[in-house]
């Protein structure tokens, strides 16, 4: 187990390694730089600004210089938001993407599991396709369309939520509805099968055979091995609700990691962009070797494989 | 189990109770994050509305726009003009307490530019008698020619005459310093807790992408007539958003929205909704270093087949001013003596066949502009006029960062550009100047236009000056290397209850003067 935890720990950081060069090289691809404003700047002034951020060097010393500061946990000075490093950003920008991400996460699940349950124990009648059209509905319309559509009707038009901020609690209503649906929609769908396959299950026959209640059949031999899909799924859905929804995060106005990522894009703020993908990639790497050391756990097939 | 209940019943209390904004709280969509509260290191206008309510220069703004005097209460110039002596006044204190002196002022222009502070507006002070090489790291620190005679006088030399230094020394780069907080903190010094300023109000808090709060400096010189205890800037990038929250109640200023919105906000809010024309110029660009651009016959033919008329009154609609002048028409003082060419398409086809191009082999183009609804309105307009005398055009669009990249680099052939500023002509017309460098997109370069310029910025009396910028632009204009096409206009909402909003052209509403009424 130690030894398979080593390698998969060792692949982590190879990947991270591979996303953190890619990254490296990407944003300083596209094209305009940090400090090309409207404005202009005469030759010394930019040539100050480039060797207070060591932009004047050879792009292989600044590489290796970056690789050298991620070392230390360093993830640079911010070169847009200069009173900030990026790791005070990081540090004030996560909190609130994993609170919506992570509010989000639970009623995805809280939804998805109870209306896939209900579903699969309806199947086929009324309710069970009422059920499947709304979560094609929620499917089919990505926060994109969902965010602005919660904001016109909750809170321009009927004025019961806030339509943007994160002063109180009220705020985190919306953007948690918003980002939470789609997933809701895909877990109810993955919920309904694999319940209705459990249900087709020989001990869950006979279990209703011998007339136990439906509600202990669901609850004891049903739900425990119909989560497993679900669960295996929330892996890779919490790292990305976690990490920050670019698209909510801007509707609604929260100072996410998502928010620091398209304004950092936008600003050409290459230790900001590279920090917040390093922080993103992390999460994606932490979620899935979570996911992977739980079957490890229930499998002993997979340590070995 | 009693803990879980107590913390469902403080989320549910916590999910009834909204915040509702302290009634002498303004509540600002800035339309971006500030990227620095460092008066040096500053560069976006959303950041100079931030700091102006912070830190108070020489001269300020009242609320009309005006130049009006701010920590000094008076100053005079030599009669070559070149050097400038202002008094400060002597109750102006820090918002710890201590006195704003001389030495502060002298501190922070060494600091603007000084090369370790790699300030990118430095360049605003080049007036001054040492600066460019000080900036440069070819003189010391005190070879700048800003002296303090006692802690309450303040001497700069410029190196040029430069009648318009009063209004220059308005911008954050004309700022004090702290002295004794900078050099104690560093650059942490303007963190909330820390930053110390002499301005009506002071940092609260910031919370980056969050919000900025500022609270009511109680030092203030004219602490008595500011009317609001705190100002909170929210950073609206996105406009749909801003204009959200602002339906909802949610902020009281937004300084945009969407462009669809005017006809519904012009029946059902027109008490809230405010355009201004700001003190700025659109124009076209031709980059005149490549074919056929270099050919004076072309670039005339594209400006006559133009009506900005059409772009401002049937296009835009919002009040922007058409204008024939490359300095934008409010302008204090200057009145442009180019005379408007109006549209003449017939004129246009006989020089665009005289340059070689017809029907059967007509002139192609790519137009390149900043990405956005407005903007891509009105250059398919354009494209639509070009038409009409037979040239096709292509249109290239690309955010704002990458449109000015290219610009710079010179790689266009024709391209939308903007200038935005100051009450003094030279500010857009140093822009035809062949010695200006990349921000002359376009490579223009015209000897006499070089050699009026050169005259008008050595000379200083206004009036004989303001006479050589005219001939100046006249000179330049008379080439078409640019297509001057208006002035922008600036669309705000803001809330009735809303006291002492004053429309300008330079778009500026210190906080100090504006108020909430009670409803």
């Amino acid at each position: 187990m130690v030894r398979y935890l080593l390698r998969r720990l060792a692949f982590a950081l190879i990947a991270l390694w591979a996303v953190v060069s890619v990254t490296f090289v990407l944003v300083r691809a596209a094209p305009g730089g940090p400090f090309d404003g409207e404005r202009r700047l005469p030759p010394a002034v930019e040539a100050n600004l480039l060797s207070a951020y060591h932009l004047d060097e050879p792009l292989v010393g600044q590489y290796f210089r970056y690789l050298g500061m991620l070392a230390q946990a360093d993830l640079g000075p911010s070169f847009r938001q200069k009173d900030f490093s990026v790791n005070e950003l990081v540090a004030r920008g996560l909190p609130i993407s994993l609170t919506v991400g992570g509010l989000a996460l639970l009623l995805a699940l809280a939804l998805g599991i109870g209306a896939g349950t209900f579903a699969a124990l309806a199947r086929d009648g009324p309710r069970d396709r009422l059920l499947m059209v709304l979560a094609t509905l929620a499917l089919a319309f990505p926060p994109i369309v969902v965010a602005p559509a919660l904001v016109a009707a909750f809170a321009v038009s009927l004025g019961w939520f806030p339509a943007g901020g994160y002063d109180s609690a009220q705020h985190f209503v919306l953007p948690v509805i918003a980002l939470a649906l789609p997933y809701a929609a895909a877990f109810t769908r993955l919920m309904r099968g694999s319940v209705a396959e459990t249900l087709a299950r020989p001990h869950v026959r006979s279990a209703r055979a011998k007339g136990m209640p439906t509600r202990r059949i669901v609850l004891r031999h049903v739900l425990p091995s119909a989560l497993m899909p679900v669960v295996s799924y929330a892996g890779p859905v919490a790292a990305a609700l976690l990490a920050g929804s670019m698209v909510v995060e801007e509707v609604f106005s929260l100072p996410g990691l998502g928010r620091y990522f398209v304004q950092g894009a936008l600003n050409r703020d290459y230790t900001l962009v590279t920090g917040t993908v390093i922080v993103y990639a992390a999460l994606v790497l932490a979620f899935n070797l979570l996911a992977d050391l739980c079957y490890a756990r229930l499998d002993p097939r997979v340590r070995h494989a | 189990m009693q803990s879980r209940h107590r913390i469902a019943a403080l989320s549910l209390a916590a999910l009834i109770a909204t915040l509702p904004a302290a009634a002498d709280e303004l509540r600002i969509g800035n339309g971006g994050e500030p990227l620095t509260l460092d008066p040096h290191r500053y560069n976006l206008n959303l950041e100079e509305k931030i700091l102006a309510d912070l830190f108070e220069g020489l001269t300020a703004h009242d609320a009309d726009g005006r130049v009006v005097a701010g920590a000094a209460e008076s100053w005079s110039t030599s009669a070559d003009g070149l050097v400038w002596t202002f008094r400060l006044r002597e109750d102006a204190r820090w918002s710890d307490g201590e006195p704003v002196t001389a030495a502060d002022f002298v501190y922070s222009f060494q600091r603007l530019l000084a090369p370790r502070t790699a300030a990118s507006l430095a360049y605003f002070l080049y007036a001054i008698d040492g600066a460019q090489a000080v900036n440069a790291g070819t003189a010391p620190l005190d070879r700048l020619a800003v002296r303090a005679v006692n802690a309450h006088t303040l001497e700069i030399r410029l190196a040029q005459p430069f009648p318009f230094f009063d209004e220059r020394l308005i911008y954050p780069t004309g700022f004090p310093m702290p002295k004794h907080v900078v050099e104690e903190l560093g650059d942490a010094w303007t963190k909330p807790g820390n930053m110390v300023s002499n301005g009506a109000f002071t940092l609260a808090d910031w919370q980056p992408q969050g919000f900025v709060r500022l609270a009511k400096n109680p030092h203030f010189r004219r602490a008595s007539t500011v009317a609001l205890e705190a100002v909170t800037y929210f950073p609206t990038a996105d406009r749909n958003a801003a204009y959200n929250r602002y339906r909802n109640g949610e902020l009281d200023v937004i300084g945009d929205f969407p462009p669809g919105e005017i006809g519904w906000l012009r029946r059902k809010m027109p008490d809230h909704l405010h355009l201004a024309p700001l003190l700025s110029i659109m124009y076209l660009v031709f980059n005149v270093t490549v074919p056929p651009f270099d050919d004076e016959r072309v670039r005339r033919a594209l400006a006559l087949a133009l009506d900005r008329e059409l772009i401002t009154g049937r296009v835009l609609q919002s009040g922007e001013i058409p204008s024939a002048s490359f300095v934008p028409p409010m302008v204090a003082n200057y009145r442009s003596a180019v005379t408007p060419m109006p549209q003449d398409q017939d004129a246009a086809r006989a020089l665009l066949a005289e340059a070689g191009y017809d029907a059967d082999s007509p002139l192609e183009l790519t137009l390149r502009y900043i990405a956005g609804p407005d903007n891509k309105k009105v250059h398919v307009a354009i494209a639509a006029m070009w038409k009409a005398v037979g040239v096709a055009t292509q249109l290239h669009h690309a955010e704002l960062n990458a449109h000015f990249a290219a610009l710079r680099q010179g790689e266009f052939q024709v391209a939308q550009a903007g200038w935005f500023g100051e009450n003094n002509p030279e500010h857009y017309l140093e822009l035809l100047m062949s010695a200006t460098g990349d921000v002359n997109y376009g490579r223009f370069a015209d000897a006499d236009v070089d050699a009026l310029m050169n005259r008008a910025k050595q000379t200083a009396a206004l009036q004989e000056r303001l006479t050589l910028l005219r001939r100046a632009e006249v000179a330049a204009l008379a080439r078409h290397p640019v297509v001057p096409l208006y002035a922008v206009t600036i669309r705000s909402l803001v809330r009735p209850r809303i006291t002492g909003w004053r429309a300008n052209p330079r778009n500026t509403h210190p906080a100090r003067y504006l108020g909430i009424r009670a409803e």
